[in-house]
């Protein structure tokens, strides 16, 4: 009988999540799923293109709503129509839900919680690497709208306003993806319920009076951001007047909340869930 | 002899007809989803609606009262537009039909039988067209059935003959449309969620794009990008509803058949016994 | 012993998947065996932590497996199921899967490397696992299941979509890590090559322990099949007529160049041709072989009953 070598101490619950971090990036970064997503935030690089070449011709000013517009009120209309209402909760449901649902469906979840790493560990390395990823598409896609739409001499003065958009859109994709995660960990069928959430609970909620909005992820992150919200059709109308900002410093704390309770909760989801695979 | 003992022989049945067999992955498709509560209980409510129709006629063909509640053509246009939700449910539950075929390698084994791609793909089509039908064709045509009978005469109908071909062109648009996309997006892939995700998001996504290209280029043209308002347009133009239309019927029908060739094109590519792995 | 339940039961809503499973798992290799439905699998993914008992307790190398994760430094998995990271390549998943157990990058790189010689997958290593045949995509679960040399092997239909050939090398390979001290837990359906790598099993069937132990003790306790002894002979009746007189003789079939006789005593049946093999009264006994002394009439015998 050989001598068994000392084996290194099983990772923390940190060092597990990094590890497992590294090991979903690449899988994450280079899916096709992404590869769809990098299409879609491709789509408002491409409208804002659209945008510099037709003003660069000289042709008549560009209108919105009839009233002549520059390129920051039309960058300030696609973060709220692109990304703020569409994109970021998206995406959030759409790799937050699948988080661990895909690794099930695929059957590779027995190798990772067979090994000396806790089960929450595995959705928090998951979580970055969805964070990671989402980020590396999203936010230069607002960059390179931004320097489309944006005439270089207004830069210095929107540059605050524009920062403060990719604080808020992180901030978003960490709240949606977390609470996603939550709801894919503890849901059978998390995708319909983070539908349901984002195209109608979210929905409805924002156009009720009173404080009822305030149990909705879109009401902070709205809450950020320093457009005018655009008014085009009618429950965006309703929005914007039954709308009341909270201060950005509670909207950031009610955001950080919200990633850190799913995330906790999602953990002790995942840590007394059995995952039987389908054979 | 008993059929132990009997050798290897043909068969000497009967044989459906070549070109039947589609039926059978239909039936299939068609009872599984009839299997499952949750479609059995979206089926049923997509009926509410119906039902809620069916009084408004009898109450405006009962009582003076209720004459502002008359039959017209913009009761059939709403009666479709609000199936919209369960007709984007139903398609959205066929969002398995090629993805779990790929995923358990099924394609192959299909295609070994004497079953055409033509075959295959009608089959995968027919159910989610069914139910979608089922759900808006079949009891948008009750509801004239039903108009007939509690008005007692034909005369509405007569007056109102476009309504029929109506009828029949959106529900046929709509189901085609939404079916061929989603079979379409389903051979891409072999996971039905990413599938269903893909569906949802293209689907909201045209349409939050044709409103910031509106805003911005004041043109309607763009509709031509967004299957909702596309359909919305081809609606309005079928039943002859008042207004401004962002574009002309004819320009709507060729770009909702340019969808559903796209899809056809997608659908001849990926429907392939063997998949090369690079 | 480096698994032992106590009145282990798991239910699936209305189906039992494992009913009322007491066992010990001994060091050394261990064959798992059952019917397809029997609930060998649930009995795998009990003892891998992946399921939590209904009733019952189940402790792996002394400790409950549910929730520890800790265990699984000294536990390496082969998992039935044909699922993997297509993208990545052989020595990039063993390498990542490897580092899940707290080796730094280059300690975690030196285990893969070594175990994917071991499982002779070296020259494709640096594949894509997508790219690889059945066998090899099996030798590579192999792989990452041993890279961190783990005190025990569970192996879930290991030799699966392997050709002969490497059958018989992993089999090989399995009784060497056994030799080296790793005890093995593996399930199978091919029971020769059980049979070749361990005479000691647990078998289950309809959710129950049918049996555990040594295949040839089980053999002797199953009272109600008689055994089954091939002599051959060219004195066929000489012998016959000896063995008649026997009490415990139930039958004698004449074979061409032999007998086969049914016994219900067979200690004492062996004696007694042992002594006419000595006598030679009746000429040379030229060999005695039992042929249902084995895996493949055991399993036959408690899993038709």
């Amino acid at each position: 009988m050989t001598t068994r070598p000392a084996l290194p101490a099983p990772p923390t619950f940190a060092t597990g999540a990094v590890r497992v971090f590294g090991l979903s990036l690449g899988e994450m970064l280079w899916s096709r799923r992404t590869v769809f997503l990098m299409l879609v935030t491709g789509v408002p690089v491409f409208v804002a293109l659209v945008f510099r070449i037709v003003q660069s011709t000289g042709v008549a000013p560009l209108r919105v709503n009839s009233a002549p517009v520059d390129g920051g009120a039309i960058f300030g209309m696609m973060i709220w129509v692109f990304f703020l209402r569409f994109i970021v909760p998206v995406l959030g449901v759409f790799y937050g839900t699948a988080l661990l649902a895909d690794e099930v469906e695929d059957r590779t979840i027995t190798y990772l919680f067979t090994r000396p790493i806790r089960r929450g560990a595995v959705l928090m390395g998951k979580y970055l690497a969805y964070l990671v990823s989402t980020s590396l598409v999203v936010l230069p896609s607002v960059v390179l709208v931004y320097f489309l739409l944006v005439p270089l001499g207004q830069v210095a003065r929107t540059f605050t306003a524009f920062a403060a958009d990719l604080g808020l859109l992180a901030l978003g994709l960490a709240a949606y993806g977390a609470l996603f995660a939550l709801v894919g960990a503890a849901l059978k069928r998390p995708l319909v319920s983070g539908l349901v959430f984002v195209f109608g609970w979210e929905q409805i909620a924002l156009i009720v009076p009173g404080y009822v909005k305030r149990f909705t992820v879109a009401h902070y992150v709205q809450g950020l951001v320093p457009h005018a919200m655009p008014s085009d059709g009618v429950a965006a109308v309703l929005q914007s007047v039954l709308r009341d900002n909270p201060p950005a410093l509670v909207c950031i704390l009610a955001l950080a909340g919200v990633v850190a309770v799913s995330l906790w909760l999602g953990v002790r989801a995942v840590e007394s869930r059995e995952y039987v695979l389908d054979q | 002899m008993p059929i132990h003992d009997q050798g290897y022989r043909h068969y000497a049945g009967r044989r459906r007809p070549h070109g039947t067999a589609w039926w059978v992955i239909a039936r299939q498709q068609i009872r599984t989803v009839l299997s499952q509560k949750r479609y059995l209980a979206l089926l049923l409510l997509a009926w509410i609606p119906f039902v809620a129709r069916v009084v408004q006629i009898y109450l405006a063909a009962n009582f003076q009262q209720a004459a502002f509640l008359a039959t017209s053509a913009q009761l059939f246009r709403g009666f479709l537009d609000q199936q919209g939700l369960f007709v984007f449910l139903l398609i959205v539950g066929a969002s398995g039909a090629i993805a779990d075929d790929r995923r358990a390698n099924a394609l192959q084994v299909y295609l070994s039988k004497p079953l055409t791609r033509v075959e295959y793909i009608a089959g995968k089509l027919f159910a989610p067209m069914a139910f979608v039908l089922g759900v808006t064709l079949l009891p948008a045509l009750l509801l004239l059935v039903v108009h007939v009978a509690f008005a007692g005469s034909l005369t509405f109908v007569t007056q109102n003959l476009y309504l029929l071909p109506a009828i029949l062109l959106y529900s046929i648009t709509l189901a085609l449309i939404g079916t061929f996309t989603m079979v379409a997006l389903s051979s891409l892939s072999k996971s039905r969620r990413f599938t269903a995700l893909t569906f949802t998001g293209l689907f909201f996504f045209t349409t939050a794009m044709y409103q910031v290209l509106l805003r911005i280029t004041g043109s309607r043209l763009w509709a031509m990008i967004s299957p909702r308002d596309l359909l919305s347009v081809i609606g309005d133009a079928a039943f002859r509803i008042p207004g401004e239309r962002a574009l002309p019927l004819w320009a709507a029908l060729l770009a909702a058949t340019a969808i559903i060739g796209a899809s056809g094109l997608v659908l001849e590519r990926r429907i392939r016994g063997v998949e090369v792995v690079k | 012993m480096i698994v032992t339940s106590e009145h282990l039961s798991k239910w699936y809503g209305q189906v039992s998947g494992l009913n009322d499973v007491s066992v010990v798992v001994p060091d050394g290799i261990t064959g798992l065996l059952g019917p397809n439905g029997a609930g060998k699998s649930t009995f795998m993914k009990l003892i891998t932590g992946q399921l939590r008992p209904s009733k019952g307790q189940v402790r792996v190398l002394g400790e409950p497996i549910w929730d520890n994760p800790v265990l699984y430094q000294r536990i390496g998995f082969c998992p039935e199921q044909d699922a993997f990271y297509d993208r990545m390549t052989g020595r990039e998943w063993v390498t990542a899967l490897a580092g899940l157990h707290g080796f730094d990058e280059r300690a975690a790189a030196d285990a893969a490397a070594r175990a994917i010689e071991k499982v002779e997958l070296t020259d494709a290593a640096d594949r894509k696992i997508g790219s690889y045949s059945k066998g090899m995509r099996q030798r590579i679960k192999l792989a990452q299941a041993i890279a961190h040399e783990p005190e025990l092997l569970i192996l879930d239909e290991p030799l699966s979509g392997m050709d002969p050939l490497m059958r018989r090398r992993t089999v090989k390979q399995i009784k060497e890590w056994a030799r080296a001290g790793t005890s093995v837990l593996v399930s199978s359906h091919i029971l020769h090559e059980i049979e070749a790598m361990t005479s000691n099993i647990v078998l289950i069937n309809n959710g129950r322990l049918v049996a555990e132990g040594d295949v040839h003790q089980i053999r002797d306790l199953i009272d109600e099949h008689p055994h089954t002894v091939s002599i051959r002979t060219s004195q066929t009746h000489a012998v016959a007529r000896e063995l008649l007189a026997d009490e415990g003789v139930i039958s004698v079939r004449f074979e061409p160049d032999g007998l086969v006789v049914e016994t219900m005593r067979p200690d004492a049946f062996y004696a007694r041709v042992t002594d006419l093999a000595a006598g030679g009264r009746f000429g040379p006994i030229n060999e005695i072989t039992s042929p249902d002394d084995n895996l493949q009439a055991v399993f036959r015998y408690l899993v038709k009953a």
